[in-house]
């Protein structure tokens, strides 16, 4: 171990060396802040949300200000928060780590992505403060060629950050392809790693195709091209097809890395081999893939000829056996290992409940029959809060809490981050398990308000929202809290006892240049049956 | 540094250039005859071969990695699989309900607005006469 | 292979050596080609759709497409492809002249090609022949088709977006110029300028495709 106390956060010092960074570690931390900055900002939408929706009439919003609310409540959760937040916080701090690699294949690419990400969070800040949007985050034509709301600063931001996202995604590939340390083989590599490389293939494929989409409906307001908008001679089904070509992708975007998260905290504090490595890391390839098949499942009811629809229907069934692989190989990893209750793990189980109740809805959905039922109901926004924020989010708390120690060198209150597991468990239920019910008795989404009889079940939804939010505001509020001075961890800490390369090769925070002498790679990574690596944990 | 093992000989980059010259005229030519349907379909074909001469020899994809050569047929599969599918729906509307086949309004709008023109966008009157431009007003 | 194999000055501090660093960047750079593909691609998308719902708009709009002009931007296109790949050619050869002498001629030929783009739009927007709100020519070759200004805004949304690479293969190209002259690229380091040829035989590659579909069909 490195005996100065050099780290990548003390050095170098000063706002510049920030700003101006090449440093991968340093980027992802600043992914890691803006990231959470947009997820509170998100939040507080959603929880003005829950508060209208509490009780029937519009309490404090008028429906134009609910539609402004949910379309930005949408749009920034999932453009500034979570197709980023994984990749360009965690993937950025641990990739070249878990690579043996000095830093990304192009760093200066990768300091351009995060600059990228900022003028695309300041299109959309000035969107909310000029009046905001009302499409809804999906921007359909023909109302979003009419409407008089700001639809083009923000589907300029959504444009830039596409390229942001674009850029990362091809530094991941360079990286994982040629920065690996002689004998780091593909099947040598954590888990996560797979998933960062199914993302970013998915990243540079899909991303371009809703960049060319914005740009086509910037120019349909402009200049009226008649592409989409009926009233100009176009389609809005095609708006529908260029959208959703991206954004079904863009949900394996989502939850890919979440997946890879999973896979490394399981085998972790489970102290057990993965079990199926190979079927993770080819479910991960394949549901990158069959993604790009099944986008017209979410247009059952626009209008698409029924020989799609039968198509579409039939592949999204094949969609969730990848993950259906997934989650027997996790559960079968933690069968008779030594599974310790620990804040990542609770998380990781969390998702296991969570997301499988998502996935499986989601299958529900798949069928036509039924989804020309749901569709446009809370059924659907409860499916896709259970897969985004039950799995994503709840991924993403597991993978702070797990890599913490090693990216900051301190250690938050892990029964305080425990009872906010908790709260974030049974908070998320309580709000969106009720959803499920309202969808199912004809709810519609986007609607500030409704008649009475859906009261009661809004009610508890309302209610349970926000012990959700306060769980995950006080979960990290403790991960900050750790960072006060005097709360160092030992250099060498290792409080989970984990063998990939960025656990056992770095000090707890890592040197500026990750690595003191380029690592030699002893072992798999998670060889719990060969070799024995105790947890350390000092201060 | 140079890692390129293999420069491509001057022989070869003249030899492809001039037969990316004598398609393009080929594919002028072939338009002029008209061939129904085959026409767009031998006009495909030829600039699919021109592609992959620029491709495999001008992009030096012949010689490298086949990784990159991967690369590049995944990008023209994935735009594959976008315009296929699209087409399952466009090319089916009306499949059981024949009144959702075409749009309600055929034309836009804003052409009831339109004059008729000549060739020179000169506005045409009823006597079929043009009037070269005179003012500015012309949407 | 024969090459410096103490640390250059090109050689970047993460990799090991320069074999890494230029299989990186060329992975990089056709991992950068493939969103480039996709990106155009939506494009091909709405014109295939658009032909193949409304065929008469796309056969006889395109009578207004000058074809001398499509072809002599063509053969433009091609040659500039061979002038750059000589250019690489001739600095793998150690001849920096002919490589400057050829990446100047690929300006020039990059330079005719928007020359003469801007003599079609310029025409275009004489007569009308608009994108979107903004058409107005009624003229008679398009008497029997409903909605002429969505060819008009396929036809410049795809010729503008092509037209936008070529203008930024040019600043590149340019760039190429300044560093080869300077020095900066030789033929032990020249990366960049076969990165640069591989974006420039994209557009070319792009154009061999907008030809025919716009000025030939019909």
């Amino acid at each position: 171990m490195i005996e100065n106390q050099k780290n990548y956060l003390t050095y170098p010092k000063g706002i510049m060396s920030w700003l101006l960074t090449l440093d991968h570690k340093r980027i992802g931390l600043m992914y890691l802040f803006g990231g959470l900055a947009f997820f509170f900002l998100g939040g507080l939408l959603a929880l003005g949300m829950r508060l209208e929706l509490a009780a029937p009439g519009n309490d404090f919003m008028s429906n134009d200000t609910y539609n402004n609310v949910y379309t930005l409540h949408g749009a920034i959760m999932i453009f500034l928060f979570i197709i980023p937040a994984i990749p360009g916080a965690l993937g950025n701090i641990l990739l070249p780590l878990m690579l043996g690699a000095k830093d990304v294949a192009f760093p200066r690419l990768n300091l351009a992505s995060f600059y990228l990400y900022t003028l695309g969070a300041l299109f959309t800040l000035y969107t909310i403060v000029s009046g905001g949007v009302d499409t809804g985050w999906t921007f359909y034509t023909p109302y979003s060629t009419t409407s008089t709301s700001n639809v083009i600063p923000m589907t300029m931001g959504i444009f830039i950050i596409g390229f942001s996202s674009i850029l990362t995604g091809l530094n991941f590939i360079a990286t994982i392809h040629k920065m690996r340390i002689p004998g780091l083989t593909w099947y040598k590599l954590p888990l996560f790693v797979w998933a960062l490389y199914g993302t970013s293939l998915v990243q540079i494929t899909a991303t371009p195709v809703i960049a060319i989409t914005m740009v086509l409906l910037i120019l349909e307001r402009l200049l009226g091209i008649g592409i989409f908008d009926p009233a100009l001679g176009g389609d809005p089904v095609l708006y529908q097809h260029f959208f959703w070509f991206y954004s079904h992708p863009a949900v394996y975007i989502m939850i890919l890395p979440a997946f890879g998260i999973i896979s490394e905290i399981i085998p972790v504090h489970s102290r057990k081999k993965i079990w199926g490595y190979k079927f993770i890391a080819f479910s991960t390839l394949s549901i990158a893939f069959i993604g790009f098949l099944v986008w017209g499942h979410h247009m059952f009811t626009s209008g698409q000829s029924v020989f799609s629809q039968i198509v579409f229907s039939f592949i999204t069934y094949f969609v969730g056996i990848p993950t259906g692989v997934k989650i027997f190989s996790w559960i079968l990893t933690m069968y008779r290992g030594q599974v310790s209750f620990t804040p990542p793990m609770l998380y990781a189980l969390s998702f296991l409940f969570l997301f499988t109740i998502g996935g499986l809805t989601g299958i529900f959905l798949g069928a036509v029959a039924l989804d020309i039922h749901l569709h446009d109901t809370y059924f659907v926004v409860a499916h896709f809060h259970y897969v985004m924020q039950g799995g994503t989010i709840v991924a993403f708390l597991g993978g702070l809490h797990h890599w913490w120690p090693k990216s900051m060198g301190t250690m938050y209150n892990q029964t305080v981050a425990n009872i906010c597991c908790l709260g974030v468990f049974l908070g998320f239920n309580g709000t969106f398990f009720p959803q499920f019910l309202l969808g199912l008795r004809g709810m519609p989404r986007r609607y500030a308000t409704y008649d009475p009889q859906y009261a009661d079940l809004h009610s508890y939804s309302s209610f349970w929202s926000a012990i959700l939010g306060l769980s995950i505001f006080i979960a990290i509020m403790n991960l900050l809290w750790s960072l006060r001075k005097n709360n160092k961890l030992d250099p060498g800490t290792n409080p989970w006892g984990a063998m990939t390369l960025e656990w056992t090769h770095t000090t707890s925070p890592p040197h500026p240049h990750n690595f003191e002498e380029e690592p030699v790679l002893e072992h798999g990574p998670y060889d719990y049956d060969k070799v024995i690596v105790e947890p350390t944990f000092k201060k | 540094m140079a890692h390129q093992h293999h420069i491509t000989p001057l022989s070869t980059y003249l030899t492809i250039a001039a037969t990316l010259l004598f398609l393009s005229g080929v594919t002028v030519w072939v338009s002029y005859i008209d061939l129904g349907a085959m026409n767009i379909v031998i006009a495909m074909l030829i600039a699919t071969t021109k592609a992959t001469l620029v491709a495999l020899f001008f992009m030096h994809l012949l010689w490298d990695d086949k990784k990159l050569l991967t690369i590049f047929v995944m990008s023209l599969m994935f735009l594959g699989i976008f315009i296929t599918i699209t087409l399952l729906d466009t090319e089916f509307r009306g499949g059981v309900n024949p009144e959702v086949k075409n749009p309600i309004n055929k034309r836009a709008a804003f052409y009831d607005s339109l004059p008729l023109t000549d060739t020179h966008g000169n506005p045409v009157d009823e006597h079929g006469s043009s009037h070269p431009e005179e003012d500015e007003d012309h949407h | 292979m024969s090459h410096d194999n103490s640390s250059p000055s090109s050689l970047q501090h993460h990799f090991h050596d320069v074999k890494q660093q230029y299989e990186t960047a060329k992975l990089g750079m056709w991992a950068f080609i493939l969103t480039e593909v996709l990106t155009f691609g939506g494009l091909f998308v709405a014109y295939i759709v658009y032909r193949s719902w409304y065929p008469e708009m796309f056969i006889n709009a395109n009578l207004l497409l000058d074809v001398n002009k499509g072809l002599l931007n063509t053969v433009v296109l091609i040659t500039s492809s061979l002038t750059m790949a000589l250019a690489i050619w001739a600095i793998q050869k150690k001849n920096k002249n002919l490589s400057l002498v050829m990446l100047i001629l690929t300006f020039i030929l990059a330079f005719m090609f928007l020359g003469i783009k801007y003599l079609e739009y310029s025409h275009k927007f004489e007569v009308g022949q608009l994108p979107g709100e903004y058409y107005s020519y009624m003229g008679p070759e398009i008497a029997h088709i409903n909605n002429p200004h969505i060819f008009f805004s396929i036809y410049f949304m795809m010729t503008g977006l092509h037209g936008l690479h070529v203008a930024i293969g040019m600043g590149l190209i340019g760039w190429l110029i300044y560093a080869t002259a300077k020095g900066n690229l030789h033929s032990k380091y020249y990366t960049p300028m076969e990165m640069i040829g591989i974006f420039w035989h994209l557009v070319d590659l792009i154009w061999i495709y907008l030809f025919p579909l716009f000025y030939l069909i019909g």
